[in-house]
Order: structure tokens, then sequence, then C-alpha cells
């Protein structure tokens, strides 16, 4: 018998991007019906985006994983936990005693809990004994880690998702926050409608890009040299705030020497955007009383990632827009987590709280927290992880909710990988094209089964309960884990509740020092660094001086994207996001409406481009890069510059990814996901057209 | 139609209680939001309020579902999925609310999962005695005070704190049998009308909501394209407006492999989505944002619509301001239409 109503409503946090937004989750019979805003939620105020409205599918329990699984020939059958756990434990043990502790590794998820972060990043340390942990921030934000440490000492958002409606200039650099954190979109909008002036530095036409006073549309990849010609014609009027630099700068006399080399007319021929438009909008941002600066990957997915991140900070930093209400510098994290998936060290170089591995007196701190030995030298990266599998040195992966076939450039290559490795692991809710390569499939729950902590790109650490119980035999990430390390002989992750293990986190992790359940229950989350000396939490981060003491300016050049555009590959191939779809899609494309709105991949293409090459709407398009081919459907927009095409990474029917270059950022080893060149050609119509 | 004079709410309510679950605007555990929950305690959780409690969430839910199996097929034949609703109360409703589902009733009136539903459940409105944040309901003839049509049972707080009691329909008359009720007197039903009159003299002036409505239907110059293409740029197509708006009726159909076999299920569907209207061929009448915020406010405000359904299709509830993200909602729009050149 169908029962027609909600029973009760659980608040909780939206499992799809940065901002978490607050969500109550209706149940009815133990099954999720519905979900809600919430009016009083700080960050979201009532409001959700279709992703969040969706979410009753993403959780479905159709098609949900429900037992553990082992591989048979081309296919699984189901198995008890018990054959599971030994089936894994006897392989790593076998990879480990030929191949040493390094062979072996783990990739967490941006979209765990912190305590399954945590417990990932413990279990790859204290129970594997390697430093083989990683998680996808890598191919979105490491690089804005990266760079901000460098220059302020902290790599997250400095100020408060609220401060935008305080702020009298807001700068968007290089995403579409209507399309991918739509409620902090929704929040510049109405900031805009309330008067702000609005900046939008993109070389696509975006929604924001069209309300704004001033739309600097450079050409793809030209980011540093765009911004140091800002600077050069900021020192040249003397607009910078020299108070600020005198006070909380440092190196700025090399900083000057180089934008020396930036005057604006060199700086509009490399970047095309005109002389005019870059002293309107230097003016704009230096002579701003708050000026709000926000960018998304359109910054990092570059190979010269962390340069452009260090170069956003330079002009923050001499403009002295930052370290107050209403400025700051606010990278757009892609996923829920993955802000706290940082902050709980599921990185190869960092324990929690970003406290380096190398540095022996950390590390015999949580080497007596956590009893047993430590590696001492950084880890692998998730791609570090691949290439060492294809170089026979590295046998075992475990992966926890990511789906790096879908998700990661080059998917040939990373496909190739993983079918290499001795025992894929692959802790899932349902069968993604990644864990269709496993060795062994378990199923986890999904968020609204748990409870945990979120961190969103704000800082702000929330706590969920969980609304309904996890399908079949799924259980909790930090629980399997827990396992897992126990079968390998590390006694040290027993945990009882997810509280225990929040606590012995926050016990380890400056950041967190002063957070338990109850506080960030009773205060609605908390904003790190939340410690003695800030129990209330940090809203605004570097008021007074800078994570790392003076705010640190470093001489960045322009450098060119790894593969330009020549005869045989004529376009510049950008990745983009779809409002409506979320990664790889597993979650989102589950649902209907969704799914519907935008079908199987597209290609959007100027109709400029289209028309030289004779395409028109709809027409079936093949795509090829140095890497491969992938046949889709075109859609035209102006949006894009002439010259530019672009594809979302959503769709296994069109993968992206088997073209995209996987050059490096030298430091992040942050692939350059945002442009690669490629043909495009119209698929004649007696070809066949798979979909 | 019969009147009653209640101490309290109590009583009525154990009483309904006692006929199948009741649910009523309620904050959970949580507190802060308010929520459709069924009750837990018979004494009503805001017999002192200060402003009416109208839950973010539509009571629409309760008979139209979010998600809905029709019917399967399991590899020889179909099989319809009616629901079996046992009977229940909404306790609480309000007049907007109310306004709401009358109009849904015309609307599904065909829809067997719908009636299903909506017959196995006894109404009770109750009367709002101040305006709440963000409502005007007074401006589309949809409150403050409980139409009679509209609820099976009404309840009206007085100024004496006593509640009057309403048996507007049969059902409600058969719900209140076997509670000792003392009839209420004509005064008391005076007083309410007067009583009215002065909570909607409470409410803020909503002159651009009329003159909005005026564009809408293309007088005084009418809505210029432009002005919609505006509008139509900030919808971020979150389908927050059509899920919350209780007068929203779209659905889309879909297949979905269960256990079962394949099965037939509808859900809420938002005439914000860009594929929403698009045709096999890629034709699009609505394909443009613009176009679809017309649409929209179109169906809300058209006097055409009006005609059919006997009142507009906006009941002044004020959730759509509430949940759209990109400020488009019904007091944000009806002001830029008032004023737009
Ligand atoms: S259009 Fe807006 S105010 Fe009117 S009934 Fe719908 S949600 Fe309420
Ligand atoms: S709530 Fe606003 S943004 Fe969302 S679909 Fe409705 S009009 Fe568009």
């Amino acid at each position: 018998m169908s029962h027609p109503t909600t029973n009760t409503v659980v608040p909780s946090i939206c499992p799809f991007c940065g901002v978490g937004c607050g969500m109550g989750i209706q149940v009815c019979d133990g099954k999720v019906v519905g979900v809600e805003p919430q009016l009083n939620h700080p960050v979201s105020q009532g409001k959700l985006c279709t992703k969040g409205w969706s979410t009753p599918y993403a959780v479905d329990p159709i098609d949900r994983i429900t037992t553990p699984l082992i591989r048979e020939g081309d296919s699984f059958r189901p198995a008890s936990w018990d054959e599971a756990c030994n089936t894994i434990v006897e392989a790593i043990n076998a990879a480990q005693q030929e191949q040493g502790p390094d062979a072996v590794g783990v990739i967490a998820c941006a979209r765990a809990t912190n305590e399954d972060c945590y417990a990932a990043q413990k279990f790859a340390r204290a129970a594997l004994h390697t430093n083989n942990i990683d998680h996808c921030a890598r191919i979105c934000h490491s690089p804005s880690v990266a760079g901000l440490r460098q220059t302020l000492g902290s790599g997250a958002m400095t100020n408060s998702i609220s401060d935008i409606a305080l702020a009298d200039l807001l700068v968007i650099f290089g995403c579409d926050p209507t399309s991918n954190h739509t409620i902090i979109g929704g929040q510049i909008i109405a900031a805009k409608l309330a008067g702000a002036k609005l900046l939008v530095v993109d070389p696509r036409s975006t929604r924001l890009a069209q309300m704004a006073d001033l739309h600097l549309q450079l050409r793809l990849g030209t980011n540093i040299a765009l911004i140091n010609g800002l600077l050069n014609i900021i020192f040249d009027n003397g607009w910078e705030a020299r108070e600020f630099l005198d006070s909380r700068c440092e190196n700025e006399a090399a900083l000057r020497r180089k934008v020396e080399d930036y005057p604006p007319e060199r700086v509009a021929e490399i970047t095309g955007v005109p002389v005019d438009k870059l002293i309107a909008a230097a003016k704009m941002y230096s002579q701003a009383q708050r000026a709000m600066l926000t960018y998304g990957m359109g910054i990092t997915q570059y190979i010269s990632g962390t340069n452009n991140v260090i170069a956003i900070s330079n002009l923050a930093l001499v403009a002295g827009q930052i370290g107050r209400p209403g400025t700051g510098i606010n990278p757009l994290r892609g996923q829920n987590n993955v802000q706290g998936a940082c902050d709980m060290g599921a990185l190869p170089n960092v324990f929690p709280g970003y406290q380096d591995v190398t540095d022996s007196a950390l590390r015999q701190h949580f080497e007596r927290a956590w009893k047993c030995a430590l590696p001492a030298q950084k880890g692998l990266t998730s791609l570090g992880m691949t290439q060492a599998t294809l170089d026979d040195s590295f046998r075992c992966m475990i992966i926890m909710g990511e789906d790096p076939v879908v998700t990661d450039p080059d998917q040939n290559h990373v496909q190739r990988a993983l079918q290499a490795l001795d025992m894929l692991v692959v802790i899932e809710l349902v069968m993604t094209e990644t864990a269709k390569l496993a060795d062994v499939v378990l199923p986890a729950a999904a968020f609204s089964e748990k409870s945990g902590t979120f961190t969103n790109c704000e800082r702000r650490v929330k706590h969920i309960t969980a609304a309904i119980s996890p399908p079949g035999e799924a259980r909790s990430d930090w629980m399997i884990l827990g396992e897992l390390a126990t079968r390998l002989g590390y006694n040290g992750m027993q945990w009882q509740s997810a509280e225990a293990v929040f606590d012995e986190m926050a016990s380890l992790n400056p950041l967190y020092a002063s957070m338990s359940y109850a506080k960030l229950i009773e205060k609605s989350g908390l904003q790190w660094p939340c410690d003695a000396a800030h129990p209330d939490g940090t809203p605004l981060l570097h008021s007074e001086r800078f994570s790392r003491g003076k705010g640190r300016l470093i001489a960045v050049d322009h450098s060119e994207i790894d593969e330009l555009p020549d005869e045989a590959y004529p376009l510049f191939l950008t990745t983009t996001r779809l409002h409506f779809h979320y990664g790889c899609g597993s979650m989102t494309r589950k649902s209907p409406l969704l799914e519907r709105e935008t079908p199987v991949g597209v290609l959007f293409i100027h109709p400029h481009d289209a028309d030289r090459l004779n395409i028109r709407a709809q027409d079936p398009v093949r795509i090829s890069s140095r890497r491969g081919t992938v046949e889709t459907r075109a859609m035209l927009s102006d949006e894009l510059p002439p010259g530019t095409v672009a594809m979302p990474y959503h769709f296994k029917e069109a993968p992206s990814n088997q073209l995209t270059n996987n050059a490096q950022d030298p430091v992040t080893k942050m692939p350059e996901l945002k442009a690669c060149a490629v043909r495009v050609e119209k698929i004649e119509v007696q070809e066949a057209m798979p979909g | 139609m019969r009147s009653y004079q209640l101490e309290n709410l109590s009583q009525l309510r154990s009483h309904l209680g006692r006929r199948g679950a009741l649910f009523e605007p309620r904050q959970a555990e949580d507190g802060g939001e308010l929520h459709w929950l069924p009750m837990v305690d018979s004494a009503w959780p805001h017999e002192v309020e200060e402003t009416p409690l109208l839950p973010l969430t539509s009571p629409k839910s309760f008979f139209f579902k979010e998600r809905e199996q029709l019917f399967y097929f399991d590899g020889k034949q179909f099989v319809e999925t009616l629901p079996d609703i046992e009977p229940q109360t909404l306790f609480g409703v309000r007049s907007c609310d109310l306004c709401a589902i009358a109009y849904l009733d015309q609307f599904f009136a065909a829809d067997p999962y719908y009636q299903k539903r909506r017959q196995a459940t006894l109404l009770v409105g109750i009367d709002c005695l101040h305006p709440c944040d963000g409502g005007f309901c007074r401006s589309v003839d949809a409150g403050p005070f409980v139409r009679e049509a509209s609820a099976d049972l009404i309840c009206h707080r007085q100024a004496d704190g006593h509640w009057l009691l309403i048996a507007s329909t049969e059902a409600g008359e058969e719900a209140v049998q076997g509670l000792e009720l003392k009839a209420a007197n004509e005064a008391s039903l005076r007083q309410r009308d007067l009583r009215q009159k002065e909570v909607s003299e409470k409410f803020p002036d909503t002159s651009y909501l009329h003159a909005a409505i005026k564009r809408i239907n293309n007088s005084d110059g009418g809505v210029a394209h432009t002005t919609w293409d505006a509008l139509g740029l900030q919808c971020l197509t979150c389908s927050g407006c059509t899920n919350s708006c209780p007068t929203c009726s779209c659905f889309a159909i879909f297949e979905q492999t269960t256990d079962e076999g394949v099965a037939r299920q509808r859900c809420w569907d938002s005439c914000y989505f860009e594929a929403f209207q698009r045709e096999a061929s890629g034709h699009n009448p609505s394909g443009e944002a613009g176009q679809r915020v017309k649409r929209y406010w179109e169906h809300k405000f058209s006097e055409s619509y009006a005609a059919t359904f006997g009142r507009y299709g906006c009941v002044g509830c004020g959730r759509c301001e509430k949940v759209c993200p990109g400020v488009i909602g019904v007091h944000s729009v009806t002001k830029r239409l008032a004023t737009a050149s």
C-alpha cells in the first residue's frame, strides 16, 4: 500500500556542489520522497538549484548496489562482506610484500563526509603505510590550494558567501556561478539588482557576462597576461593600495619589474581585450570600496593553473581588496565536500589541517596519536598512481565514490591503467563506469543515509544526520575502511560512531580544534579556523594578518597553452559543466527531467564556425584530437568565442575526456582540461550515428 | 452550513485524529521550519499565534505526488496501480492553499490518482488574522479568510480567544458528528465578516501587482519582448517556483524498470525547463527563457485562464518569491512589469 504523506523532514545539506545549501529531506515510510529548501539556512535561505531539487532521484534505491560484489569473468556475483574484505586484504598483502607499501593507494571522494575522508587518509597512512592518498580536487582546485598557500598561507575562500551582499563590485573570473554554483550565482544577481557593479572576465559570454557592467572576453588561456596588464595599469596610475602594500605585503619590487613587461598594448594583443576595457577594469577593481573576487575552473584547469591563482592573488593584494568584509579571493569549489576532503588531508603531501607529511616533528605527533610508524615521503597523486600502474610499480587501488573513467583526462589511458591493476576496489552507490572495471565493488551509504559533517566552500562545517537507513548491506565508508584496517592488522580505526571519528580528527586538525557535533548543531555550522582563539569560528580570513604572516607577491609570466590549434586540429576545445548535471552524471542522470533537458552529450559551437563547417543545430558531428575521437550532436551557441568549441564532461556516451590533454601543471599535476586542439567534422547522414 | 462554538481546538483535533492520520503545519525536531507533519499532540501548537504559519512546501503533494507510479507491465499485462488511501485530515490549511486545492480539483477532475487521494481527505481551514510574510491573498481573491466552498471545516479564532467552527460541507458536518457542540449565534458570523475586512486592511500595498496584471493582459501597452528576455536571463531553471507553487500541476511521464516490471511513472515537471515543450524535431515553441517566463506568468494572471478556472492561477502565497534564486518571484516580476517601459 502506498502511503500518501510525509512522515518526517530531516534537515540535511545538498549533496552536489560546494555551496552547501540547506535541504530538508522528506521521508515517508523509510524512503526519500522529496526535498524542500530551508528558509533559515545561513547560505541558501530557502533556495535550491535544479540538481538539489532532483536529489530524490539521485538517492533512489533503484540501481543501488546493495551487497559487496566480486568479479567473475565479465560479470559480478554478490558476496558477503567477509569474503569481499578477505579478497581485498589478500591482494593488498601480496602487492605490498612483493613491491613495498607504495604499491597500493586510495582515492578518497570529495562527496564523502569529513569522517569518511579522514578515515581514508588514516587508512592509507596508518594501515597501508603509504601517503598514496588523493581525491578529485586534483582535477579542480589543487592549484588554488598550492597557489594561495604560497601567497596567503591558506588555500580556501577568504570571505563568506554572505559577503556578496556587502560588496560594491563583484568580479567573476573564469566561471559561471549561475550554472555551477547556482545559489551563489543567484546572490550575485540579487547584489547586481541592488546596485553592485559586476565585472566578468571570461572567454565565454556567460549569463553574468550578459548582465555585467563590463565584460573582458579574453582569449582562452591568457589569464596571467591579462592580470599582469591590469597590474601594470594600476601601478602606472598609482591606483595601488599603498598603505596596505607597505604594511601587509612583501616582494612588491619584483612584481613591479615583471609587470613592466606587460604594457596595455601588448596585453591587448595577447588577450584580445581592447586597451580601454583593460583600463576601465583596472580602475573599477582598484578603486572600488569593497571588491569581491570569485573564480572557478577557468583559472585552475590549465597547465599554468597555480600561476593563474598566484596572479589572481597578486591582483587582490595590490588593490588591497582582501581581509575586509565584502572583498577577498574566493575560489568556488566543485563538489560538496572538496574543501573538507582537503582539510582532512586526503592529499598525498599533508596530514589533516595541511600539516606537511615530510615535517618530522609533525609526523612524530601523528605517529604518537595513531600509534604506528608513518611514511616520510610524499605519496602519489591520482594521476601519479595511474602512471605508476602502467609502469608496473603500482598494483592495488581503492576508489571511494569517484568515477575517474569519466572525469579524468585522457580516458583511454585511465581505463588501461585501471584494468592493469591486480586489484581495483570501488566503494560506490551505483555501477559507474569505473565500478564496472573493479575486481571488488563495495556498497556505500548515500549522504541521506549517514551522519557526519561536510565543509562547504566558505569553510563552514555543518553536521547532518541520517534520514533513512542504507539499502541492503551498504555502509558508511569510514566503517568499511575501519573493517579493512582491522583485517590488515591495524587496530586504530575501530570507531563506534561518526562522532568518534570527528572528535579524533578535531584533536589533530588545528583548523577544527574547537569543533564538536554539539557545537556545530547549536551554531548551525562553524567556519574554520575554529580554535581556542576563535571559538565561534572565522567568517573572514586574513583580517589582521595573513595566515603566513605577510601577503607574498610573486611575479609570474604568461605561458602558452600546451597544445595550441594548428592546421590539423584548428579549433580550441574547452570542457564545461552543465547546470543540469554534476560530475560523471551518476547521480543527476537518474532524474528523467534532467536527462531530458540535455540528451546524451553535445558539442557547443559558435554559429560562425558552424557555418564554415556546414554544421547546423542538431547535426551529428565528429570531434577528434591527437588522443581520440568522439561523436555527438552540435548545438549552436554564441556564448563561446569563434574558434573555440566546448563539451560538457558528464556523458559516458560522448566522453569529452577521450579528447582532452593530459599535460599537467608542474606544481600540482593539474591536467589542462580547459584547452586542447581539436578538429570538428559533420558526419554525413549516410554514416551511422550512435545514440 | 452550520456553525458551532469551541473553547479550544483540542477536542476537535483528537476527534478528527480518530478518523485517520491528521497532518498539520508543525516544526520538525530541528525547530525553525514548518512542515506538513503528523499530529503528535491534540493541543493546537499555534494556539497563540502572532503571524499565520504557512509552510514553504505547499500541501499539493498530498494529492498530486512528486512522483507516482501509474501502472506497470509485468511481461503479460498492464496493471494499474491506483493508490490505496486511508481517510486523512489536513488541519490548519490556510485560505490561499485551500483556493489552490480547489483549483487543482478542477484541473485533475478526471485524474483517478489525484481523486483517490483527494476524496479520502478532509480539509480543515483556519482563518489568518495577520498578513504573512510576502503573502497577498487579499489581492487575488484567495484570503485571508477561508472561502466557504474550499474547506470542509473552517476554524476562526474570535477576539475573545474562543473559536468559531463552521461546517461548510456535508463531509465536514459528518466529521464533527459525535462531538458535543454548541451552536454559534448569528452575531459571531457577522463578527467574522467584520474581522475579515479589518485584517484585509493590514496587508501591504500591491498596486504594482494590479498594474502588472493589466499589462500581462495586454492593456496599458502590454509587455515588451525585451522585458521578458531580461527576466528570462535571470531564470536559473531550478524548478523551485513550479515545485513550490500550490497551483502548478504539470507533470512528465517516464518509464522505469522496477522489480515488478516496466513501470510507467509520472513526476512533477517544470515549464521553465527548456525541453518542456521541445518537440522531437528539435523545434521548440518556447525555446527562449523569456518566452518561458512569459508563459508562466500568463498562466498565473491572464484573464483567459481565469475565465476557465473561475479565478487567477495565483493564490498569493508568495512562495515563488521565497524560493527563486534568480529574483524573479511574483513580487519581483510584477514590480518590474509594472514599471517597465
Ligand atoms: S505564483 Fe507564486 S505567489 Fe502565486 S500561488 Fe504560485 S507560488 Fe504562490
Ligand atoms: S524559481 Fe526562479 S530560477 Fe527557479 S525556475 Fe522558477 S523562475 Fe526560474
